[in-house]
């Protein structure tokens, strides 16, 4: 018997050629998304202010609640994680809301479409930008957290940097669903509120991963088991896997 | 055919907001459609410039269909609307530098620094937009959607708050454009500035789209007439 083949795989430049091309065009425009998100954030110097002081109240609230007299290192542990977590949520969520609000006030995202971006280009852009502010409010606040809960001394700088991973994990997963969502609640009424009310259910499993790992980071100076790593990992990828698909949709229709 | 337009419809919900619209722009011509308040000119605009899908219809931009591909028809289209579809915390310069990059425009500066001052900011290009003026923001946005050379140009009333001297100005940019050889579609109330700017008159009421006549065939006496009897005596009551 002889067997014909009548498709075969040839390299062919052309097609090579047209898809770096693309390739490097949506590189160019991430970039340029990624550049102007970051100017304008920084330049609006009463969002940098509102999330700054809203993120130090929160510590502040929390430090003389249960100060000055701190419970032992595992209790500290504990409320500390609690501490940064319930800051960096809500920081996010106000970082977001205004993030879109940007886009959708004076048209601006009507004048991005027209360039021709691909919506999951725009989408990855936005949770990169909202990825590296919050990142950078981590890198602040947490410190000034673990000054105010008595455990900056028992902190390594290895620890530390460890915490602020877990922490832009998290961050990662709370971006991927938190994007997609302020894209569909900022054009509706009431939009800010509605996105509290629907990312936080979504975002729980994250939550709850990372402030487990945060606990342990605290407490033991490791990840121990490994479980509660595995869960912030696992459904901080599928959440940016699947808002990337969605993205499409979102900002189009 | 810079744009083709056959059996537009758009509801929202029950409401049809644009009912079975067709429309065709060659090179070099400008259509001007006119019609009152809730028409539906904002609408059909959105639609040719790919932002809203229609609910049924065909559009076809420079030939390729622009509903299955709006992605690849963008590049070709120049939009101003109501708002400056621009950041106002940015400087005109600024938005434009950005802009530009999206597009991925060669010798973005020279081109932004040219433009800047052909629509006369020059001395503005590094004020952030939201301490413009009306005429200002209008003479950017006219920058705005010139920057990448766009073959198609869809104007959402463009004389709308602007001065005898801005008018003017937008006015010399549609006709220089048209010169070029683009294909512009303009909306307006004003039938003086719309006659003016245009060389095909459309009327849209109630969200219907009635061709009237070219520059040759009709007076602007004659237009402003038939816009007072067709429009205003069908226009929907407030």
């Amino acid at each position: 018997m002889k067997i014909v083949v009548k498709h075969s795989f040839k390299l062919q430049p052309k097609a090579l050629v047209l898809s770096l091309t693309k390739n490097m065009k949506a590189l160019r425009q991430i970039g340029s998304l990624i550049h102007k998100d970051l100017a304008l954030q920084f330049r609006s110097k009463e969002t940098l202010a509102l999330i700054f002081v809203f993120s130090v109240l929160v510590v502040l609230i929390f430090a003389f609640a249960f100060g000055p007299i701190f419970p032992e290192k595992v209790e500290r542990g504990k409320l500390t994680a609690s501490v940064l977590w319930a800051a960096f949520i809500f920081a996010g969520i106000i970082t977001l809301n205004r993030s879109f609000a940007v886009e959708r006030s004076n048209g601006a995202l009507h004048g991005i479409r027209l360039t021709g971006v691909d919506a999951s280009n725009l989408y990855l852009s936005k949770v990169v930008s909202n990825l590296v502010f919050l990142s950078l409010l981590e890198v602040v606040i947490t410190p000034i957290a673990l000054q105010f809960l008595d455990l900056l001394d028992m902190v390594t700088v290895t620890m530390l940097l460890k915490l602020l991973g877990v922490l832009s994990l998290g961050t990662l997963g709370f971006c991927a669903v938190g994007v997609l969502l302020a894209g569909m609640s900022t054009s509706a009424n009431g939009g800010e509120s509605l996105l509290s009310v629907i990312l936080l259910p979504l975002v729980f499993p994250i939550i709850m991963g990372g402030a487990k790992c945060t606990v342990s980071l605290l407490v033991t100076g490791g990840l121990d088991g490994g479980f509660w790593l595995k869960l912030l990992v696992g459904c901080s990828l599928v959440f940016l896997a699947s808002a990337y698909l969605l993205a499409d949709a979102v900002i189009e229709e | 055919m810079r744009l083709r337009a056959s059996y537009i419809t758009k509801n929202f919900g029950h409401r049809a907001i644009v009912k079975n619209v067709t429309i065709a722009v060659q090179p070099g011509e400008v259509v001007t459609i006119f019609g009152p308040n809730g028409a539906g000119k904002t609408t059909l605009i959105k639609i040719l410039a790919t932002l809203l899908r229609p609910t049924s219809g065909q559009l076809e931009i420079e030939g390729t269909d622009a509903i299955a591909h709006p992605l690849q028809v963008r590049s070709v289209l120049g939009a101003i609307l109501h708002e400056p579809l621009a950041y106002t915390a940015l400087s005109p310069y600024e938005n434009l530098k950005f802009f530009g990059r999206m597009y991925g425009i060669a010798q973005l500066e020279q081109r932004c620094t040219t433009l800047l001052a052909e629509v006369g900011l020059s001395r503005f290009v590094h004020e952030p937009l939201h301490v413009f003026s009306r005429g200002m923001t209008q003479r950017f946005m006219i920058a705005r959607a010139l920057l990448h050379h766009p073959s198609v140009l869809l104007f959402d009333e463009p004389f709308s708050g602007l001065d005898a001297v801005a008018k003017e100005f937008v006015l010399r940019r549609i006709a220089q454009e048209r010169q070029n050889g683009k294909g512009v579609v303009i909306t307006t109330h004003s039938t003086e500035l719309g006659y003016l700017a245009g060389t095909r008159f459309f009327f849209m009421v109630n969200g219907e789209l009635e061709e009237v006549a070219s520059k040759d065939e009709i007076s602007s006496e004659t237009l402003l007439h038939l816009y007072e009897d067709r429009l205003i005596n069908r226009a929907p009551s407030a």
